[in-house]
């Protein structure tokens, strides 16, 4: 309960610095949606020269981009550490987070969190709605219920492995952008695992499982029952990759070597 | 005057070389990129051998060149520019004996040569191995690949130097320079080559600078271009290179002119 | 007994990897694949023991240690090995549990939020310490209006001069009473009546709050004002831990006593004055001596017991070192028996 009030109050502070700048976070805004647009020009312009990837038509494709990012917003929302490394280990901030007496990473994720990015929500609902009327989906009574779920749980898949990445900066010294590399292979995870080589459909889902913030659960929302067991594993792999990110984390807060001097 | 440059370019190097961290995570960052790409066009090709003139094999080289060639043209000199206006070190730049846009340029090429010697070419093989690409063999085509390479780089660090500039104007240009670099992706032909566009597209992004970047020195080589074809290319790449100075001038010199208000 | 004391340290260690980097463009780029490191020992072996409601100054050139201890004492980093006990708790290792009795301001890294008002960083401080509000209200109450804070409140930190962020980041770390209060650096670069301000706060809470204090400076007039006990540390190692006087007694070299008499006096008469005291006589222009006494070993009234009897003195002067010149000395040339 301590955890949830200090969070809200967090958000009451974050409210306020927000809305002295209010212009930066239009910008925000408009870049967000300016990434999402690229995306979707890019399945577009795809299509028009096929009519199936591997099986699946172009609104399927879209469906599933849709759905990726819904999972994708809460993460943004919630872990907005791509400074980290900058800003935590090599200025310093981490020694102050040290002295307080809340677990470090929360503490680092109230203060850089950006709620504004759950608009990517709306922005996911949307395409995937539109994508939907193109399709033949039956809706069960507790598919939405499931569609949060399954987004929970890519949220703590990526939140994990993103954890686990911006933790080695807690083990080294020098200045590394370590953190890109989850935002180039969540790409993997946005599109029809079965075009991919076998190998990469292995990582993809036992050692780098971002086919589980993406493409499992929208297959399953999609009605396709091959993959439906993967897509209902979500929650569990999302809670075991969460766990050694934060394990990762702890273990590199032992060898934090403070900043200058 | 000339040596200071050239000294500017070797420290550059040298630095890149310190962030070992980032070298390693930029291999597989590109290597990341390339095999996404690479399956997603496979999955499209499927049957058909051939879209857009563009053999299946000459699909997956383009692929393979056109990140390749990323890795050497691609700089944060943008971001760097907007930061030093942002927090004041620029006015002690420009009472350096020095162009600052000219050191800023080397820098970028400092970092492209590094990324070119220890990136680019040792990245080239390795990927020759795993996927079926299908490079041409050493001759002419080689060259003037080179050289469009290097002019997309100079249009690449035209664009860069306009929008870092842009910050003296917004103060907080981030958002735009985000903006501009997934446009540069998108359309200079590096997720989809231009001819893979509608035709409406295409007619707009062939008055566009964004081709000479990317697009014109991966056909170039994929293609084997030569003739008339090879020299309209090049020459596209070179009038870009020269245009794209006027608008630097300008913002540059209402730069200064901003940096007097701003500083005092 | 080691319940009773605020810091307990045995063999504390911290050993630091540093990477080394070849020269010339060839040796960059083996570094790239294969990189050689040596350890250093930042912190050596130090022992440690502070009563509560002791004020203690931690001295030392830059990259004696200092900052390192007090980041090891702080429970920001881990020890290599040694004993640490701060508050009765592992420092590191209950981190959590032991921050909360402890106040921390580090004179270069600001504690509070940058873009919210002092208040809602205060505000956010008190729940993240989960101060009841009631107490949380009286308390602050008091040290706002000590340290003259009132009209900050509302301001946001960025726009707060060195000083005023000084007070208020004090303010901050004590918000949950903590037992013990680390100091690095908290008066660099403050003006001489901030200065002031602040060590007069410091002395009252540790009077009434019986707040122990364990202070880093560069500023040995800090140390003077607040500090009855006084830690140095060099390359890593303590190389004195005790009171302040004695410091000076020890190290502090011969005093002088200039006078000046109405008439003149022979030196032979001063010193068949002061023939049993270990003291040696100049005489230094008309009417002008000098007497310099060893090491501490005699008062000055002594001295001046024997001579003022029947010798009409017009002015008298005493000089000893200052504390700044003695530590000075120190680290130029060792403590011979360390």
């Amino acid at each position: 309960m301590f955890q949830l009030q200090l969070f809200i109050e967090y958000f009451k502070q974050y409210l306020k610095v927000r809305l002295a700048y209010r212009w930066d976070f239009v910008v925000q805004l408009g870049t967000d949606f300016f990434f999402q647009a690229v995306n979707l020009v890019f399945i577009l312009v795809f299509f028009g020269h096929t009519k199936t990837l591997n099986g699946w038509t172009q609104h399927e494709v879209i469906f599933i981009y849709g759905y990726f990012l819904i999972p994708w917003a809460i993460f943004s929302a919630i872990f907005n550490l791509w400074d980290f490394n900058e800003r935590y280990v090599i200025k310093g901030e981490m020694d102050r987070i040290l002295t307080r007496p809340v677990h470090s990473l929360l503490q680092v994720i109230m203060e850089t969190m950006t709620p504004e990015s759950l608009i990517g929500v709306v922005t996911g609902v949307i395409v995937m709605g539109w994508a939907a009327t193109g399709l033949e989906i039956e809706w069960a009574w507790y598919d939405p219920i499931l569609l949060l779920v399954f987004a929970l749980g890519g949220v703590a898949v990526y939140g994990g492995i993103f954890i686990s990445l911006i933790s080695i900066s807690l083990f080294t010294d020098s200045k590394s952008d370590l953190q890109p590399i989850i935002y180039n292979i969540g790409t993997y995870g946005r599109y029809p695992v079965n075009i991919y080589h076998r190998l990469i459909q292995f990582v993809l889902t036992w050692v780098l499982p971002f086919a589980f913030v993406g493409f499992y659960p929208a297959s399953y929302l999609l009605d396709k029952t091959q993959w439906q067991w993967y897509a209902l594993i979500t929650p569990l792999v999302g809670a075991v990759y969460l766990g050694i990110g934060i394990m990762i984390w702890n273990w590199g807060i032992r060898y934090y070597r403070g900043a200058g001097n | 005057m000339l040596r200071a440059y050239l000294e500017v370019i070797r420290i550059r190097f040298l630095m890149m070389l310190a962030y070992r961290v980032n070298y390693y995570s930029g291999i597989v960052i590109y290597s990341i990129n390339i095999g996404v790409y690479y399956f997603l066009w496979m999955a499209i090709y499927g049957e058909q051998s051939s879209l857009q003139g563009l053999s299946a094999v000459q699909m997956a080289t383009y692929i393979a060149i056109s990140w390749m060639a990323r890795a050497f043209y691609f700089n944060n000199l943008d971001r760097e520019i907007a930061q030093e206006i942002r927090d004041g070190t620029v006015a002690i730049q420009l009472i350096r004996p020095y162009q600052y846009l000219l050191v800023k340029a080397c820098q970028g090429l400092g970092e492209g040569i590094f990324r070119l010697f220890l990136f680019s070419i040792p990245g080239m093989i390795v990927v020759s191995l795993i996927f079926p690409i299908q490079l041409p063999s050493i001759g002419t085509v080689w060259l003037t690949f080179a050289l469009s390479l290097l002019l997309g780089f100079i249009v690449n660090v035209e664009l860069n130097l306009i929008t870092g500039l842009l910050a003296f104007f917004i103060l907080n240009n981030q958002g735009m320079i985000r903006a501009k670099r997934v446009m540069v992706d998108l359309l200079s032909g590096l997720f989809i080559p231009i001819s893979f566009y509608p035709l409406w597209a295409q007619t707009i992004l062939n008055y566009l600078p964004f081709q000479a970047i990317s697009y014109l020195p991966s056909i170039i080589l994929v293609k084997g271009l030569g003739g008339d074809e090879l020299t309209q290319a090049l020459l596209i790449q070179l009038v870009w290179c020269f245009v794209l100075l006027i608008p630097i001038s300008l913002i540059w010199r209402k730069s200064r002119k901003a940096l007097v208000v701003q500083g005092g | 007994m080691r319940e009773m004391d605020a810091i307990y340290a045995e063999g504390l260690t911290k050993e630091f990897k540093v990477y080394q980097s070849r020269g010339g463009l060839w040796g960059a780029f083996r570094d790239l694949f294969d990189r050689h490191y040596r350890i250093i020992r930042a912190v050596e072996g130090i022992r440690m023991r502070i009563q509560p409601g002791e004020m203690v100054g931690y001295i030392g050139e830059n990259g004696a240690g200092k900052s390192t201890t007090i980041k090891m004492l702080t429970g920001i980093l881990q020890p290599t090995s040694g004993e640490l006990k701060v508050n009765g708790f592992d420092p590191h290792r209950e981190r959590e549990r032991f921050v909360k009795t402890i106040g921390v301001v580090f004179g270069q890294r600001s504690q509070l939020w940058w873009d919210i008002a002092v208040q809602e960083s205060f505000r956010l401080l008190q729940k993240v310490y989960q101060i009841p509000p009631k107490e949380y209200k009286s308390h602050l109450e008091r040290m706002v209006s000590i340290l003259e804070i009132e009209s900050l409140l509302d301001q946001p930190v960025r726009k707060l001069s060195l000083g005023q962020r000084m007070r208020c980041e004090l303010a901050a770390s004590l918000l949950h009473k903590p037992k013990l209060l680390f100091l690095d650096e908290p008066t660099i670069g403050l003006d001489v009546l901030v200065k002031d301000n602040i060590r007069t706060f410091l002395k009252e809470i540790n009077q009434e709050l019986g707040t122990t204090i364990l202070l880093t400076t560069h500023d040995i007039s800090d140390i003077e004002a607040l500090c009855s006990r006084v830690i140095m540390l060099d390359k890593g190692k303590i190389i004195y831990d005790g009171s302040l006087t004695q410091l000076k007694k020890v190290w502090g070299g011969r005093k002088k006593v200039l006078l000046e008499t109405e008439r003149e006096i022979a030196i032979t008469d001063f010193k068949s004055r002061t023939v049993d005291l270990p003291v040696t006589w100049e005489s230094t222009g008309k009417r002008q001596y000098v007497a310099y006494l060893e090491q501490g070993e005699v008062a000055v009234s002594d001295l001046l017991a024997r001579v003022v009897q029947d010798i009409p003195i017009l002015e008298m002067q005493i000089e000893e070192a200052s504390t700044e010149e003695i530590v000075r000395k120190i680290y130029q040339e060792g403590i011979p028996d360390a």
